[in-house]
């Protein structure tokens, strides 16, 4: 599949548009995952103050950010922990390419995480000697395919169950001929087993890091992290600086948030706390830990006024509940994040010049910020995106033309209120039987959708003369 | 003044106003849309406050809220507008708006571009503390309830985004409506679900938009009703224009107001309300 | 090399968070102060559990279908837990061999035939693990990595039970978090600790939930009351 790009997007959007069952296929898993999460918030009365509670751990963390990243860095070593520090994607991805170098690895099994994706470490490892092997079953059949992902909870949803019967007879050792999606997934796991037990590195992400003992916590329903991180000699975590909290206990109002937003379930199955390498005498688990955090923008957000963003747990909520991504999907969007989150966060990790149409393409109807776990205001944010472009002057000419001539009269209430009037005569022009079909410089309504005639004349027009007659009457 | 400032947010029904309400000067600002495209919105406007006891003005000097601005992030050309209709409306009782998300821009917005000038950021939270969106006002202000309305038929309601999620404008129309005779409600699917509107959105990712209202327009058909009924002149127009293109003459689209105020017949006669 | 750039890296960050936060406290009391007061306000913000005992509301959690692929039962003493496993084979139709983990309260009890040290990758085979806490809220049971607890034992066989001590289910992920705070005082963290609360589930392919994606397919918890 070739990649969309971020600046691509207008174009990104009508290639989605036109592929006539991605509608459905995206329905499929976004209408579930709705219904699933109102009925978990039904069920869980004390959601509004999980929700309070889970901003203000993420709001307190952020706020004191280099005390706990420097508490979580002071643990990690006591815990015989490794620690790095990668100032951009790329340099993170060296960091851990270079880790498996040094062990002369050959087969490196990685665990699902966005930051991964982000940073363009499954990239960085197709072009090197080294066999990356994807154990979450999503990012299995992407890697099979060779598609980027298109969710970030199921980075797979694109993909029938015919797609994967393809795959998997292609590329399994032992595949299944049947096309019952039991017998896909025991395929699957039949052809991860042996991979997972001779992998020479782990590689994972984090849900959260603890400050307060170093360690990391992976969530998965597939409990393919602890597949991946215990057999291999080395587990190597990536993750975002913004996955810090203070505590596990502080973890836990967030984990109650995550699984409810993200799937309507009301807590995944596997949730592993990883504390540093094997202790002698253990029975499994890996001789030695490495941590690789990660600002790649991060930092940016937090000096331009962003940092509500950084609260964000990776649910996926907001896409799931967001009328654009329902109809153009993950993959328009050109970004390992899609969607309201996605709009807000490629900015800054690509930059806003090739990434801010996708802060334009939002109806400012607001689910997404009522749907989130912790209460983050995207659409404030993308807003405020939008005004920085338009200083930038990235907005197309044409759209700063007739928005500011719209201001520049708005603000001449006299001039402005003769315009509607010659405006509505213009109309008229146009209208047959109550309707306009077409009209010149209304393209972009009249394409898809007839426009209502307007009144004989302006309100304003209609207004005066009732209050005239009134006077003049009495 | 201080007070005013400080009671800025959420409409609240409030009995003491309720009984003084014949006192309160209401400013109504029309909206562009309604004062090109729909003038029967505003005169409904004008009949429903006077009806609930309110005395009303309409100051000649406006125009629009500033959202197409605001929404395309011309922070300047806000507040410029801003700035006019600030003075416009700042020394009504009330200011009135027959949109929920104009309503909204005024009530939430206007402060976001007035961060840096305190003076204008106190006119505007005070602008904010007295604006309303009009059924909203008219049911928690006004406690007002519509005599003597008769209209045959069925009616669905879109809530537009604005109006529902910013002002938690929900029950207030619905319980206006439920007074008129004749009039029954056929809830609909996804009722609080975009509908693909937003301003220059519709232009800007027409198609995205229209993919977007087709599934409104889908679940509006399936209800049956006579009578899409909404508060937002933005959101109808949107609805109404894809019904009307995909031929489906058999429903019809009116702003909550003009049912309300009894126009109904006479628009749907194709007279104009005025 | 690559430890000077990361030095570097850190240095950058540190300095961007110091710029884009210049009026910030670092004065740890206060900060600790602040985390603490958060956590007051979990017990507004969790669930309501369905029984006010905890054992009991795990098992009414497990019996309402609530934990994926789950079952319990209690039993008195443990003795009678190859009893019940044996019943486990008999309802899966499964060869009488089991992987039990290698603690002496589990070895040392009579498991009349039943082989008890057999290969964990064998899809047949079923693992027995002693988990150190239960979690009444998400019906969970809790283990840690140990010389004497392999973590893949959690893993790789398609069926799997866990034996809880009664006394040692807590009501909230909370309360746990609060025992692994002790455990870390005493410089006794494990290298691993797991929530398990369910089976290895996926529903990645069409949003269809299939259970046994990697790990088990089948859980069955028992409750050891006298434990």
């Amino acid at each position: 599949m070739q990649v969309n790009k971020p600046e691509d997007f207008t174009k990104n959007v009508s290639k989605a548009l036109a592929q006539p069952d991605l509608k459905k296929i995206i329905r499929r898993t976004t209408d579930k995952a709705e219904t699933k999460r109102t009925e978990a918030v039904a069920n869980f009365p004390e959601f509004e103050n999980a929700r309070s509670q889970g901003q203000k751990v993420k709001d307190h963390t952020i706020k004191y950010m280099d005390h706990y990243l420097a508490e979580f860095e002071k643990n990690a070593l006591a815990q015989g922990t490794i620690v790095h520090w990668a100032s951009t994607g790329e340099e993170a991805s060296k960091i851990v390419l270079d880790i498996c170098r040094q062990h002369k690895a050959k087969k490196v099994t990685r665990s699902k995480s966005m930051l991964g994706e982000e940073i363009g470490l499954t990239h960085a490892f197709d072009n090197s000697e080294m066999e990356r092997i994807e154990t979450d079953l999503a990012e299995h059949i992407i890697q099979l395919a060779g598609d980027p992902p298109s969710h970030i909870v199921w980075p797979a949803m694109h993909r029938s169950r015919e797609d994967v019967v393809k795959l998997f007879r292609e590329f399994h050792e032992d595949p299944t001929y049947s096309e019952e999606i039991t017998d896909l997934v025991r395929s699957a796991r039949r052809d991860l087993r042996n991979k997972f037990l001779t992998s020479d590195i782990g590689i994972s992400g984090s849900n959260f890091l603890l400050a307060d003992s170093g360690s990391s916590c992976t969530v998965t329903n597939e409990g393919n992290a602890e597949l991946t991180i215990t057999p291999p000699k080395v587990h190597i975590v990536t993750a975002g600086i913004e996955k810090l909290v203070p505590s596990m206990a502080h973890a836990v109002p967030l984990l109650r948030l995550l699984t409810r937003s993200a799937t309507g379930a009301e807590i995944t199955q596997y949730i592993t706390f990883h504390n540093g390498s094997k202790r002698p005498n253990d029975a499994d688990g890996p001789q030695e830990c490495h941590i690789v955090l990660v600002d790649n923008g991060r930092t940016k957000m937090l000096a331009e006024g962003m940092e509500e963003m950084l609260r964000c747990i990776r649910c996926g909520a907001c896409m799931n509940h967001c009328v654009v991504y329902k109809h153009i999907g993950g993959h328009a969007y050109g970004s390992v994040y899609p969607g309201p989150m996605g709009s807000v966060l490629t900015p800054h990790l690509d930059s806003l010049e090739v990434a801010n149409k996708q802060t334009h393409a939002c109806t400012m109807n607001g689910r997404c910020e009522e749907v989130c776990p912790v209460n983050i205001p995207l659409p404030k944010l993308l807003r405020s995106l939008r005004a920085q472009s338009w200083q930038k002057k990235y907005e197309p000419l044409t759209n700063r033309f007739v928005v500011q001539s719209f201001a520049e009269l708005a603000k001449r209430p006299r001039l402005f209120q003769l315009l509607s009037s010659c405006g509505v005569i213009f109309m008229k022009v146009f209208s047959r039987k109550g309707w306009i079909k077409y009209m010149p410089f209304t393209s972009g309504w009249t394409r898809n959708r007839d426009l209502i005639e307007p009144g004989s004349t302006t309100f304003m027009h209609q207004y005066k003369k009732m209050k005239k007659a009134k006077s003049g009457g009495a | 003044m201080s007070q005013k400032i400080t009671n800025a947010g959420r409409t609240q029904p409030n009995t003491i106003e309720c009984l003084n309400i014949s006192e309160k000067k209401v400013g109504l600002f029309v909206t562009c849309l309604v004062n090109t495209m729909r003038p029967s919105i505003g005169f409904a406007s004008i009949t429903l406050l006077e009806q609930a006891g309110c005395t009303v003005e309409v100051p000649e000097l406006q125009s629009c809220c500033g959202q197409p601005a605001f929404n395309s992030g011309d922070d300047e050309g806000t507040r410029q507008i801003a700035y006019q209709t600030i003075k416009q409306f700042e020394n009504f009782d009330y200011v009135v708006l027959p949109s929920g998300s104009c309503a909204a821009m005024i009530k939430k917005n206007f402060i976001e571009v007035f961060k840096d000038q305190p003076e204008w950021l106190a006119r505007a939270k005070h602008l904010a503390s007295i604006t309303h969106e009009l059924l909203s006002f008219l049911v928690d202000v006004c406690n007002f309830e519509p005599r003597g309305i008769e209209l045959d038929g069925s009616f669905t309601y879109h809530d537009s985004c604005s109006g529902y999620r910013s002002l938690h404008v929900y029950e207030q129309p619905r319980k206006m409506l439920s007074k008129v005779k004749g009039l029954d409600h056929k809830p609909l699917n996804s009722h609080s679900e975009c509908c693909g509107f937003g301003g220059t959105f519709c232009v800007k990712y027409s198609d995205i938009s229209n993919e977007i209202v087709a599934e409104k327009v889908k679940n509006i058909l399936a209800t049956e009703a006579d009578y899409l009924l909404g508060g937002d002149m933005g959101c109808l127009m949107n609805i109404a224009g894809k019904l009307n293109r995909e031929g489906h003459k058999e429903i019809k689209a009116l702003h909550t107001a003009e049912v309300l105020a009894g126009l109904a017949p006479q628009i749907l006669g194709g007279k104009d309300a005025s | 090399m690559n430890k000077q750039k990361s030095e570097l890296s850190r240095t950058k960050i540190f300095s961007a968070i110091k710029n884009a936060k210049p009026t910030v406290t670092m004065d740890v009391k206060t900060i600790q102060q602040e985390a603490f007061e958060l956590l007051k306000e979990s017990e507004f913000a969790r669930p309501k559990l369905l029984s006010e005992d905890a054992t009991q509301a795990l098992v009414l959690r497990i019996e309402a279908g609530l934990v994926i692929g789950t079952s319990c039962e209690k039993i008195s003493t443990l003795d009678d837990l190859p009893n019940s496993v044996n019943q486990f084979f008999d309802k899966h139709s499964l060869p009488q061999e089991i992987k039990v983990q290698g603690i002496d309260k589990l070895e040392k009890l009579d498991w009349e035939g039943i082989s008890t040290d057999s290969d964990i990758e064998n899809d047949n085979t079923v693992g027995l693990c002693w988990a150190e806490y239960g979690v009444a809220e998400t019906g969970s049971f809790v283990v840690h990595s140990s010389p004497k607890m392999p973590i893949l034992l959690n893993f790789l066989p398609l069926y799997l039970i866990a034996v809880i001590p009664k006394s040692k289910i807590l009501h909230y992920m909370d309360d746990y978090a609060l025992i692994a705070n002790e455990i870390a005082k005493k410089g006794e963290t494990p290298r691993n600790m797991c929530l398990i609360s369910g089976v290895s589930g996926t529903t990645d392919i069409e949003g269809v939930l299939v259970q046994g994606a990697h790990g088990p397919e089948v859980l069955h918890i028992i409750i050891v009351e006298d434990q």
